[in-house]
């Protein structure tokens, strides 16, 4: 028996040989400072502040469930040889990064270490529940997450994310800031071209999936009526479906938005009430039109104005 | 008449110089007009210039303010969401430094050969925190109709280097895929059969752990470690009883997985617990070894666009045990050397968000009689009213080839089993 205990050492030593040649192959690229976003936009903005400095790259693809990102064993390297995290925060992530970064081995980005950037701080957060309870669903107690739909809340993530990089490589700060100000201005002319594109947006009545758009929302003048989960995260019940339709009716709303969400309960909705039904990711990055921030709010808005117009 | 005319000519001629006289600018008057409307263009054109500096002068600086009001405005929002944050931490700073904490209740109604039962299985209370910057800190006491135990306890260290991870304390082993997990956790109301009777349970170990990563771009992860025993019901070997070295349980484990495609991938796990020397509960004399082995497979489809609302997954372990371990007969106890196989195989497919069915087969040998073996069928049906509500409805078919088996473990079965989760509430790694 004890042979062959010995004898299962060999694909032991031949696995450690294999990781230390990839060890090795790894160094070359450590030029770089690497980067892991949560979210594809984050990672753009990661890209549009560190440019040649950085290698940067996202655990979500950007057509995931906001809150339903699988835990992939896959993502746990790229974790381990992190130099920073850059994430949403306000526990958007709480169902699967926690446990990654528990077995990621990786204690420079771990909560409250200088490599864990924080995009929600300093962000004027929305929906802050006042009873945070599970009877009002699948709740986020520090507010919703969904802060990046909103341009001009972006331009204090590109600050958290330039400030993050220069607490951890502060030799590349004049660089980091230069950057961060020119992508700043450019967000500027884009976000004064949104407010004009978006002007048949104002007034607009919509129903979202998931309560997802409030921020963007916000910042273009449209009005929720309602959402189709019961309550965040539960898939809503034959009695609220009912009340939805009335409510619809009642609002003439406009618009349902979804992105993630099965399709089944929207066209249900579109077909009693012809309602203009219409999907869009709010995580960004998922087809050539939204693969960077810019074109990814761009394509947002362009893709709403022409379902009111 | 000439006399006039003459005296015609001279007064018109008199009339024209006399104008002349008076009026000198009149003969240059067409010059002039165009002069002075020169002039006023000219006038008009440098007005119109310094209107449109003007203009542009108020353009720039009321682009410059709406820049500084932009400015401002970020500036003040950032500000508000600084005091906003500060506000929740000094509102929350009472209670920010208790772990985090749930409750896990699971209990089912039960139809079994032996007759009906409302089974209170457990109530699961689970503790987490950090404890300082190198290490946290969980547990988990389980009350059941039997009493209450300290399922786990375990303190893991969050800043060792060399990609290396330590646990100590009671927890849950590295050793295969379900065996680590609470039984509440599992895709099916009952554990395996086959885990039961070759692991032991759920693989509760007194001992340390260590974990290591490879730094390489796949995964591929290392646990050996050292413990009393394995198995929660594993009541051939004392937990509590001091011990030579050779006679504690050592494991190691390797785990790796691949992403086949963006929605496809395959997980792929070996565990060895082995016993150089055994010393069985009630058999002072007698001693002997035992080596398990498990090798599990993992297929998932996740959908990355839909991953909440379909899915599939096929998950099978393969356990075989050899050992010489003594027995008791009629004929007195002696050692036999044997090996035994067992394992299962199952497949659950997720079919909206609230509803998954899944079928398993199990194949589970009786360690302490060679030769028999129990299978069972189990298809099994569950309804997630909510993330933290959950209600399954599992029939169970046994089939031994001896008899005299206990009745729990025999014929059909069917259960109802009801979980519900409050508190604090984090999906583990290994139990994803």
């Amino acid at each position: 028996m004890k042979m062959k205990i010995f004898k299962s050492k060999n694909w032991k030593v031949f696995f450690v040989s294999l990781a230390f040649i990839w060890l090795q192959a790894g160094s070359v690229f450590a030029q770089q400072i690497r980067v892991v976003a949560t979210w594809p936009a984050l990672a753009d903005i990661t890209r549009q502040i560190g440019k040649e400095l950085v290698n940067v790259d996202s655990l979500a693809t950007g057509v995931e469930d906001p809150h339903g990102v699988p835990m992939k064993p896959s993502f746990v390297p790229r974790l381990n040889r992190a130099d920073v995290l850059v994430l949403i925060g306000l526990e958007d992530e709480h169902s699967w990064l926690p446990a990654l970064l528990d077995v990621a081995n990786n204690p420079k980005i771990l909560l409250g270490r200088p490599g864990y950037i924080d995009c929600s701080v300093g962000i004027p957060v929305l929906e802050a529940p006042t009873l945070v309870d599970r009877s009002e669903g699948d709740l986020h107690p520090k507010g919703n997450p969904h802060y990046l739909l909103d341009p001009v809340r972006a331009k204090i993530v590109a600050q958290n994310i330039a400030a993050g990089l220069s607490r951890n490589f502060p030799q590349h700060q004049a660089v980091f800031e230069k950057n961060l100000k020119a992508y700043l201005t450019e967000l500027d002319t884009w976000i004064a071209r949104w407010e004009k594109m978006a002007a048949p947006l104002k007034g607009v009545k919509f129903v979202e999936y998931h309560p997802e758009w409030i921020y963007l929302a916000d910042r273009f003048g449209m009005k929720r009526i309602g959402s189709v989960e019961l309550k965040p995260g539960i898939e809503p019940t034959p009695n609220h479906i009912v009340q939805l339709v009335q409510d619809i009716k009642q609002d003439k709303a406009q618009l349902l938005i979804y992105g993630a969400q099965n399709p089944r309960v929207p066209q249900q909705i579109a077909s009693e009430t012809g309602i203009k039904v219409i999907r869009l990711y709010s995580g960004g990055g998922n087809q050539p039109e939204t693969d960077s921030y810019i074109k990814w709010i761009d394509y947002t808005v362009r893709t709403l104005v022409q379902a009111v117009s | 008449m000439n006399l006039s005319r003459e005296s015609a000519w001279a007064m018109s001629a008199s009339l024209l110089v006399g104008t002349l006289m008076v009026f000198p600018r009149i003969g240059l008057a067409q010059e002039s007009v165009t002069d002075m409307l020169k002039r006023q263009i000219a006038d008009m054109q440098e007005q119109l210039k310094k209107a449109l500096e003007r203009i542009e002068q108020l353009e720039k600086e009321k682009s410059a303010t709406s820049g500084k009001i932009d400015q401002l405005e970020t500036a003040t929002t950032a500000r508000l969401g600084e005091v906003e944050k500060s506000v929740q931490a000094v509102q929350s700073a009472p209670t920010a430094l208790n772990p985090a904490m749930g409750l896990v209740l699971d209990a089912n109604v039960q139809n079994t050969k032996a007759g009906g039962n409302f089974d209170f299985r457990s109530a699961e209370l689970g503790i987490a925190a950090s404890v300082d910057p190198f290490a946290r800190m969980y547990s988990f006491i389980n009350g059941t109709s039997s009493g209450v135990e300290v399922d786990e306890a375990a303190a893991i260290t969050t800043s060792l280097p060399w990609n290396l991870t330590a646990k100590g304390g009671r927890f849950l082993a590295d050793f295969g895929r379900f065996p680590k997990y609470h039984i509440h956790e599992l895709p099916f109301v009952n554990q395996p059969l086959s885990i039961q009777r070759m692991v032991g349970g759920e693989t509760q170990a007194d001992g340390v752990e260590t974990n290591y990563l490879f730094p390489t771009p796949f995964f591929l992860r290392a646990t050996v470690g050292g413990m009393n025993k394995i198995g929660e019901d594993n009541d051939r070997v004392s937990n509590i009883i001091p011990r030579a070295w050779s006679r504690m349980t050592y494991l190691s484990r390797l785990n790796t997985y691949v992403d086949v495609t963006d929605n496809q991938s395959v997980e792929l796990g070996t565990s060895i617990a082995t016993t150089p020397s055994v010393r069985r509960v009630g058999f002072p004399s007698g001693g002997g070894y035992r080596m398990l082995n498990g090798v599990d497979l993992t297929y998932r489809y996740q959908p990355l666009g839909s991953a909440v609302y379909q899915g599939l997954t096929w998950g099978s372990e393969f356990y075989t045990n050899s050992e010489r371990m003594p027995f008791e007969t009629d004929e007195g106890s002696f050692s036999k050397r044997q090996r035994t196989y067992g394992g299962y195989s199952y497949i659950e497919a997720k079919l909206n968000k609230n509803w998954s069915a899944g079928f398993q087969v199990d194949y589970a040998p009786v360690l302490d009689s060679p030769g028999h073996r129990t299978m069972s069928y189990t298809p099994f049906l569950t309804w997630y009213l909510s993330e933290f509500n959950r209600l399954r409805l599992e029939y169970y078919y046994l089939q031994n080839n001896f008899r005299g088996a206990d009745k729990a473990e025999t014929g059909n079965q069917v259960f109802l089993q009801w979980t519900t989760v409050i508190g604090a509430h984090t999906h583990g790694f290994l139990t994803r």
